[in-house]
């Protein structure tokens, strides 16, 4: 019920930018003042022709079968808050109070806020963020960022908890930071459900509260900084459709029914669902393990003689398919002794070399570096609750990103990135 | 005059009251002082004999659905994909059939291979490497001793490793991966070749042939099965049994640190994070292999069959394009008919 409700409002709240940019009749160039823009009008553009027909018999039946539909149509596509106009060079540089990693974070000016004391001077801010995984780079890089803009302002003090992917354990420190009356809360909670009565909780406590890249079932949230999935399986679809008009295709995607698959993986059929030279020959969930991309890949080598492409959800499962292709001295063992498409998500260093070296073909990035915006939006809120600014919106989407490639191309209107040209990357260098 | 080991050298000594204990021993293991260990120690029991059927039935059903099935690069996939797990199996094997359990092997792995990977920067493969089954050796040590020595059961002790172990690595680490690929000694461990066989096979059947030597040849595999059969027995016997345990927690903290070792070289990086839930994994190719939880059960030629048909039938459902989910559901059925006969057998006997 709560569900139905919740996806009936986003629903109609999605249909109307789609249909907005729908009647802008595609005019993707001219109205393309940045990168984010011209993505959302091939996101409306690829949407609105798989709703009308997906010709391709392959695609349409895994499209059906898993049901892309439910989640696309409920997945926030829209304008950036207070008209910001992300582009590349933007952001700043640190050094990761975690990671101890040389950091470009690219939003830095989305949502600004100067530096130095917030608010109140005279008063203390305390700031509870709590995520999962200090063991995973994505997520370190993440935690780096929100410490980073906690430091910049004298008078707020950041907590930071890792809650080891417990939803009970995240729960717990939310109700404690209830207790002891914290200012705000920022959140990275690995699922929608478990999170929504204590965020509930929080808000009735009146302490604001916002969730970074992931969502929780909370109506109530203060913001929710959202992520920018669809654009990364629009552009594996549009690269794939650029350079091949056909072949099979093995996916390696993340875990049934995540948010990141659900909207990746659709979106990249939607996009080739009209080509119709294009075959599904194998379709596996490896759950975000390099080793089971590697190992379905590996028996999905032996299976088949005639992979064309590999598409993966995200880093972790093409640079297992890649590692397993290596193996198996088959990179370039597509028709005709072409070389293997590998499509990847997350623009991590690993993932970038690849590129340069000619490994994998292209990435959509998918930066942890957001948890600056969280931090700025939840002091905005704070600020707001005791009139002192403008509270930001409830949907703050994160730019959309442009894919990297080995050179520089421009497909329907988005430019791509080299890897030299592209500083956000996050995680250690490989050398 | 009879001496407290005879019986383990002629299984006959009734000294003392030794016979008693022996019949315990007996009693629990099936028929034999050395568990159910066949009359012929070379050759593999009935037990064994049914896996083999199993994964007979398996790879002419893969060889069916799909004539390259047996093709050497196939044989060499599902060969490479099982070598660590394999390994892991033989050294849990071990550990269960002298009655204890072995948690913590997911920790070691990842702990051991974080800290090879932490002296990446030396650019030497010796004490890398070295460091990595250092690691894995210590911490087994460690285990054998707070369960042998401490008296600390092994599912307590054991689980309190993972947990320690996972986090230091996380802590050593600072959660970030690290990347061998410039450490060819190290890479060869996963990439290299042995006389045109992968090194990752080559250890898995040296493992295997070193572990089935240990278990059915040697003094130690007597003493083995003795000890998880009726530890008290076995003591009163002569045998060190808290040497004996923390020998195979050693042992197998040494598989951990080669399993890991081989599959972060398999994929070019260490991860703090990487084997998550393994510990139940190869736990579950040691059941299927035979082992009993009980302990003075189980067989290393068991394990090797065991995960020998977890390969197979992941690679065979991999193939025919099953889903993830879908085959943990197939490996688990598949898990509980090769066992449940033998479980209905060792009831009855009991």
């Amino acid at each position: 019920m709560f569900s139905s409700t919740r996806r009936a409002a986003l629903r109609g709240t999605i249909s109307a930018v789609v249909l907005m940019a729908v009647q802008g009749g595609f005019t993707v160039a001219a109205q393309a003042e940045g990168v984010h823009d011209t993505l959302n009008g091939l996101i409306a553009k690829y949407s609105e022709q798989a709703k009308q027909e997906m010709s391709n018999k392959s695609v349409s039946e895994l499209f059906e079968k898993d049901g892309f539909r439910d989640y696309l149509d409920v997945y926030p596509v829209g304008e950036l808050a207070e008209g910001f106009v992300w582009k590349p060079g933007m952001g700043a540089t640190f050094t990761g109070p975690y990671s101890k990693l040389e950091i470009k974070s690219p939003f830095t000016d989305y949502i600004p806020l100067a530096e130095g004391p917030v608010l109140d001077p005279n008063k203390t801010y305390k700031i509870g963020f709590v995520f999962h995984g200090f063991n995973h780079p994505w997520l370190i890089s993440l935690a780096d960022t929100a410490a980073w803009e906690a430091a910049r302002h004298p008078n707020v003090e950041i907590e930071v908890i890792d809650a080891e992917f417990d939803d009970n354990k995240m729960g717990q420190v939310i109700d404690t930071w209830v207790a002891k009356k914290y200012d705000g809360i920022v959140l990275w909670p690995s699922r929608e459900a478990p999170m929504g009565p204590p965020v509930d909780r929080a808000i009735d406590a009146g302490i604001p509260v916002v969730s970074v890249d992931r969502r929780t079932s909370s109506e109530k949230i203060s913001s929710e900084v959202l992520g920018n999935f669809y654009a990364n399986g629009l552009q594996e679809g549009l690269y794939l459709k650029e350079v091949l008009q056909g072949g099979n295709i093995v996916l390696n995607r993340k875990d049934l029914g995540s948010t990141a698959d659900s909207i990746r993986t659709g979106a990249f059929l939607e996009v080739i669902g009209n080509v119709d030279g294009f075959n599904i020959q194998g379709n596996y969930h490896t759950n975000s393990q390099r080793q089971l991309a590697f190992q379905s890949t590996a028996d999905a080598l032996q299976a088949f003689n005639d992979i064309s492409v590999s598409f993966n959800t995200g880093g972790e499962e093409a640079m297992g398919a890649l590692d397993a292709i290596r193996e198996a001295k088959r990179l370039n063992s597509a028709p005709d002794g072409k070389k293997i498409v590998i499509l990847a998500n997350d623009d991590a260093k690993e993932v970038l070399k690849e590129i340069t070296d000619g490994n994998i073909d292209m990435v959509s990035p998918y930066t942890p570096l957001i948890g600056d915006i969280g931090i700025r939006a939840v002091i905005k809120h704070i600020g707001a609750k005791e009139g002192l600014n403008e509270a930001p919106p409830k949907l703050i989407m994160t730019p959309n990103l442009p894919m990297i490639t080995k050179t520089k191309m421009t497909i329907e209107g988005v430019e791509t990135m080299t890897p030299d040209e592209w500083p956000y990357a996050y995680g250690p260098a490989v050398n | 005059m009879p001496q407290p080991l005879d019986w383990l050298r002629h299984g006959t000594w009734t000294g003392f009251d030794g016979f008693r204990h022996m019949a315990a021993i007996e009693d629990k293991a099936g028929a034999k002082p050395s568990g159910n260990r066949p009359a012929w120690p070379a050759l593999p029991a009935v037990g064994d004999l049914s896996r083999v059927a199993v994964l007979i039935a398996l790879v002419t059903v893969g060889q069916y659905l799909y004539p390259g099935f047996l093709s050497a690069e196939n044989l060499r996939v599902i060969l490479t994909a099982v070598a660590g797990i394999g390994i892991l199996a033989f050294g849990m094997t071990m550990v269960v059939i002298t009655g204890e359990i072995d948690l913590s092997v997911a920790g070691v792995a990842v702990l051991s291979t974080v800290v090879g990977g932490l002296l990446i920067a030396t650019g030497s493969p010796f004490l890398i490497i070295g460091a990595v089954l250092l690691c894995g050796l210590v911490l087994g040590i460690i285990n054998g001793i707070l369960v042998a020595k401490v008296g600390i059961s092994s599912l307590i002790s054991t689980l309190a490793m993972l947990g320690i172990a996972g986090a230091l690595a996380n802590i050593f680490s600072g959660g970030q991966a690290a990347y061998p690929e410039k450490i060819a000694e190290f890479m060869w461990f996963g990439r290299g070749t042995v006389f045109g066989v992968p090194v990752p096979i080559a250890l898995f059947a040296l493992m295997a042939l070193i572990c089935l030597f240990l278990t059915r040849s040697a003094t130690f595999g007597r003493r083995l099965y003795a000890t998880g059969g009726n530890a008290r027995a076995a003591m009163l016997s002569g045998i060190r049994v808290d040497r004996v345990k923390i020998a195979v927690f050693a042992f197998c903290g040494v598989c951990a640190a080669v399993a890991g070792l081989i599959e972060s070289a398999r994929l070019g990086y260490i991860n703090p994070a990487a084997f998550p839930g393994l510990e139940l994994k190869v736990l579950a190719v040691t059941v299927l292999g035979g082992a009993a939880l009980a302990g003075g059960t189980g067989s290393v030629f068991g394990a090797l069959v065991a995960a020998l048909i977890i390969g197979v039938i992941n690679n065979l459902l991999n193939q025919m394009g099953v889903s993830f989910y879908m085959q943990q559901v197939v490996t688990a059925l598949v898990i509980l008919v090769v066992v449940m006969p033998g479980m209905k057998h060792r009831k009855f006997v009991k």
